[in-house]
């Protein structure tokens, strides 16, 4: 009886212990967005995955339209500790979505990376306990808490991810077992359902998202991997591309009835002309059933197959090729894609903001043509990024999204045409006036801005 | 904000209770009005409620939903105008009850949503059979109206038949498009708007708007609800046209350009145009005639063949639609076209005008109802052709919705059939009826394709 009270004791205590060792691997990360009128702070959880002083923050960290030259003021911060330190952006991987940062120098020594623990090796028994570490905001020096729930479900979305019953770590910070060992890290959090009772006795149904907590954890093994995939450069370059934009699952019951044995796929669709997929002869509705000889896996619901394809893209690099089988007119036949390079990012596009005007000009990207549903061939314009509340162009009715296709009666080709034409216009005090024609949803008009 | 047509929806008791309640009250704090012409007093025995049941096709389902409305007796052989959101061709049973109170059953006769205006008739075996009788109203000259002059509203507001409500002409030439405005179709492209503040209220639709003499001046068709008495009204020589042409043929058929026009005013001096010319192009639909002869968004027409435009106001534009909408189909059309410093000249060839709502219908043992992707709604939505059936609603625990289908999926193919018209549809459900068995079913969803089942 004795022995056992004192083992749980000495558990106890090591659990402490863990917890104030851990705490090296995690930090807290702020830093501004600074658009083209105001700046925005943001203030995150990281974790330290090497010796370098290497840092990984969730990738809903930063809009994904974000131009790295907009982030600004990268500050590291330890647990307990409101002294800061400077760090680097290093950019997004497009597979994991993993913003990685870099700190200086000088605090790289007083950080463990997340590495240095032994990780679990079997996924998590159902209801074992597991635990991580919750960080207070800034005005309470970035204190770290204990947090720890059971584990409720295993499940691939298409990553292995356990599901807890309660909040298990700050999202974005590691998870470990009982031993210490790494079990995880936390990812961005789920919404939950509540109903939320009223005084007239009627529930209403209401979203919760705890930003500052989450219960939901990628597991190791899927983690450790990709931890050496820190961007090459800024943009995250290079990403395979593959060039369809629509992959809806085929279910069991469309597989049953086309004979396909059970075996799960995805209809294409939405094939971007001249991209890697119709140049390699695949066509709408051609439906994916293995990749490079491996069938694609049943995966629950049955979205998360699409999910899956397009990670497994995302693994290669271009200019690789991938072996596709597909079902098409009823037969099977293997098709070999050799992967693209993916187009100009909304985050990479150039683009200018004209202050006086109040509104930015992005050049108009692959991106676009989807969003309009055009043709490569009918490419022209500029994209609206952003327009200024009460602004000039605001008060004309521009707004972000529009599609800008002559500006003062010219048909504009290029950005770079674009710039020159708003740069005059910008700088002509004289002018009382200019015209847009501007696209919308489909429907094209023109717009007339005011000067004065 | 656009202002909401007026037909009545039928009410809980409680709702409509308290509605009267209210009505009751303000009756007693108005003053009466002193004795009406002759004219009028013969108006109001011409004024009757229209209560309409109709089918509708929403989630998945073919229900049956009812409306009240007014309309105004036209003729002595027992025509009645009212609005075309009052009765439509989904009414499937039309009664009227006469300023007598008796009630008489009613046919469609034709339609019009662009103008928002529909004729019915009195079964008039029925109404000789009981002897019935009814006064046909006449027709005023809209033209001639003048904003501050005395109007008429009569009709069925909340149900309340013969109801009289007084006001003045607010406006005589107010123009407002809606494109889904009268149960989902267009209306307002091809003409403006008597503006009136006399109290119009839900089931005055359809009802006349009259002068003092009791004259038919406007078709009271909609208002801004929750606002202080912003009324509007077909106006009636529009009305005049629109009925006779219903009565002849049942319909109004109408020539397509694709042009979309904007207003020109104060953008002269950048299209270095003199004041009061041309008309701007504010948009040209994809596909439609107005793209094939080369027309693009920024273009401005001078003439169309031959006929000077002057679109500097959203007030002219109604009219120089119409005047493009009354060309024979299939015309030539000659535009004189300023781009830029260019001059152009180009030919179009008229199409029939189509709304974007296409045909409905529903499926019951699939609990799908569906709309036919019309030729406007392809071009709106850049699909490639008009194949397919939009999907208006699934009933859950049915087979379309068991499947994944849901509200807004673009059908397009069953087994290997692409689905050209509703009719090729029909086909197939009625043998699935026969022998249900399952169908793959192949359906966009914001242009990505996905496949389904529809089991037994």
């Amino acid at each position: 009886m004795i022995a056992v009270l004192i083992a749980a004791n000495v558990q106890a205590n090591s659990l402490s212990a863990l917890f104030n060792e851990r705490l090296k691997s995690v930090v807290a990360v702020e830093f501004f967005v600074q658009d083209e009128i105001e700046r925005h702070p943001v203030s995150v959880q990281g974790t330290v995955i090497d010796t370098n002083g290497t840092i990984i923050i969730p990738g809903a960290s930063i809009l994904p339209g974000v131009p790295p030259s907009q982030l600004k003021d990268f500050k590291v911060y330890r647990p307990n500790n409101i002294e800061p330190f400077s760090a680097t952006y290093l950019g997004q991987d497009a597979l994991t979505g993993w913003h990685f940062l870099r700190v200086e120098e000088k605090l790289r020594n007083q950080l463990v990376p997340i590495t240095h623990y032994d990780a679990v090796v079997a996924d998590p028994d159902l209801s074992e306990e597991l635990w991580g570490i919750g960080l207070r905001n800034k005005d309470e020096d970035f204190m770290p808490y204990f947090l720890s729930s059971r584990v409720a479900m295993v499940t691939k979305l298409p990553q292995k991810t356990a599901i807890l019953a309660s909040e298990v770590a700050g999202p974005g910070l590691p998870v470990f077992n009982s031993a210490g060992r790494l079990a995880g890290l936390a990812q961005t959090s789920f919404g939950q359902n509540f109903l939320l009772f009223s005084r007239n006795q009627n529930g209403a149904p209401i979203l919760l998202v705890n930003v500052e907590e989450s219960s939901v954890v990628l597991l190791a093994d899927e983690v450790l991997p990709n931890l050496a995939r820190i961007p090459q450069t800024v943009t995250g370059r290079p990403i395979a591309w593959f060039g369809v934009y629509g992959m809806q699952p085929v279910d069991p019951e469309v597989a049953k009835l086309l004979k396909l044995e059970n075996q799960p796929g995805v209809v294409l669709s939405d094939l971007m002309e001249g991209g890697p997929a119709v140049e390699a002869g695949l066509k709408e509705r051609d439906i994916v059933l293995a990749l490079d000889g491996q069938p694609l896996p049943r995966l629950k619901p049955d979205h998360v197959v699409a999910g899956y394809f397009g990670q497994e893209i995302l693994r290669h690099r271009p200019g690789e090729s991938v072996t596709l089988t597909i079902f098409r007119d009823g037969a099977r036949q293997d098709v070999k894609v050799k992967l693209g390079d993916e187009p100009k990012l909304v985050r990479e596009a150039d683009r200018h903001y004209f202050e006086r005007l109040g509104f930015t000009a992005r050049e108009f990207l692959t991106t676009d043509e989807i969003a309009n549903r055009i043709k490569p061939s009918e490419r022209e314009g500029v994209v609206v990024q952003f327009v200024k509340q009460g602004g000039l162009a605001g008060a004309a009715g521009l707004r972000p999204d529009d599609w800008v296709r002559e500006i003062d009666g010219e048909e504009i080709k290029t950005y770079e045409q674009a710039v020159k034409k708003l740069t005059q216009i910008e700088s002509d005090k004289t002018r009382a006036e200019f015209v847009l024609l501007v696209s919308r949803g489909g429907e094209t008009s023109v717009l007339r801005i005011k000067l004065n | 904000m656009k202002p909401t047509t007026l037909r009545d929806s039928i009410a809980p008791s409680i709702i409509r209770n308290l509605l009267l309640t209210g009505l009751v009250l303000a009756a007693t704090a108005s003053t009466a009005v002193a004795g009406m012409s002759r004219g009028f007093n013969r108006l109001l025995d011409a004024v009757v409620r229209i209560d309409v049941r109709e089918i509708t096709f929403e989630d998945g389902a073919q229900r049956f939903t009812g409306g009240i409305g007014s309309g105004v007796i036209i003729s002595s052989d027992g025509l009645i105008l009212t609005n075309a959101h009052v009765a439509s061709p989904q009414a499937v049973e039309i009664s009227v009850t006469l300023s007598s109170l008796e009630h008489v059953r009613a046919k469609l006769v034709g339609w019009d949503h662009w103008t928002d205006l529909a004729v019915i008739r009195l079964d008039l075996d029925e109404v000789h059979r009981r002897k019935l009788t009814f006064t046909a109203a006449e027709f005023g000259d809209s033209n001639e109206l003048s904003p501050g002059q005395t109007v008429y509203a009569v009709g069925t507001p909340y149900g309340l038949a013969r109801t009289v409500t007084r006001g003045i002409i607010s406006n005589n030439n107010r123009p407002f498009e809606d494109d889904h405005g009268v149960n989902g179709y267009e209306t307002g492209s091809f003409n403006t708007w008597l503006q009136t503040d006399a109290a119009i209220n839900p089931g005055n639709s359809g009802g006349p708007l009259v002068t003092e003499d009791g004259k038919v001046i406007g078709i009271n068709s909609r208002a801004y609800i929750g606002a202080e008495n912003l009324g509007f009204a077909i106006p009636s020589n529009i009305a005049k046209r629109v009925s006779a042409e219903l009565v002849r043929s049942g319909t109004i058929t109408r020539s397509y350009l694709g042009l979309v026009p904007g207003v020109l005013q104060d953008l002269e001096r950048f299209y270095a145009l003199a004041v009061n010319t041309g008309l701007l192009v504010n948009g040209v639909d994809t596909g439609s005639p107005a793209a094939k002869a080369g027309l693009r968004a920024g273009d401005v027409v001078l003439t169309l063949n031959g006929q000077k435009l002057d679109g500097r106001f959203p007030e002219q534009l109604p009219p120089i639609q119409n005047d493009i909408a009354t060309l024979p189909i299939g015309s030539t059309v000659r535009l004189g076209v300023k781009r830029g410093g260019q001059l152009l000249n180009l030919t179009a060839v008229t199409e029939k005008l189509e709304s974007q709502v296409g045909e409905e219908w529903a499926f019951e043992k699939w609990g799908l109802s569906v709309r036919k992707v019309s030729r406007t709604f392809a071009r709106e939505n850049r699909l490639p052709d008009s194949t397919g059936v939009i999907v208006l609603g699934v009933q859950a625990g049915y087979p379309a919705g068991e499947a994944g289908l849901a509200r807004d999926d673009i059908v397009t193919k069953v087994g290997t059939t692409p689905l050209t018209d509703l009719a090729t549809l029909k086909k197939i459900y009625e043998d699935y009826e026969a022998r249900p068995e399952p169908e793959l079913v192949e359906a966009q969803r914001d242009r990505r394709i996905s496949l389904y089942v529809i089991k037994p």
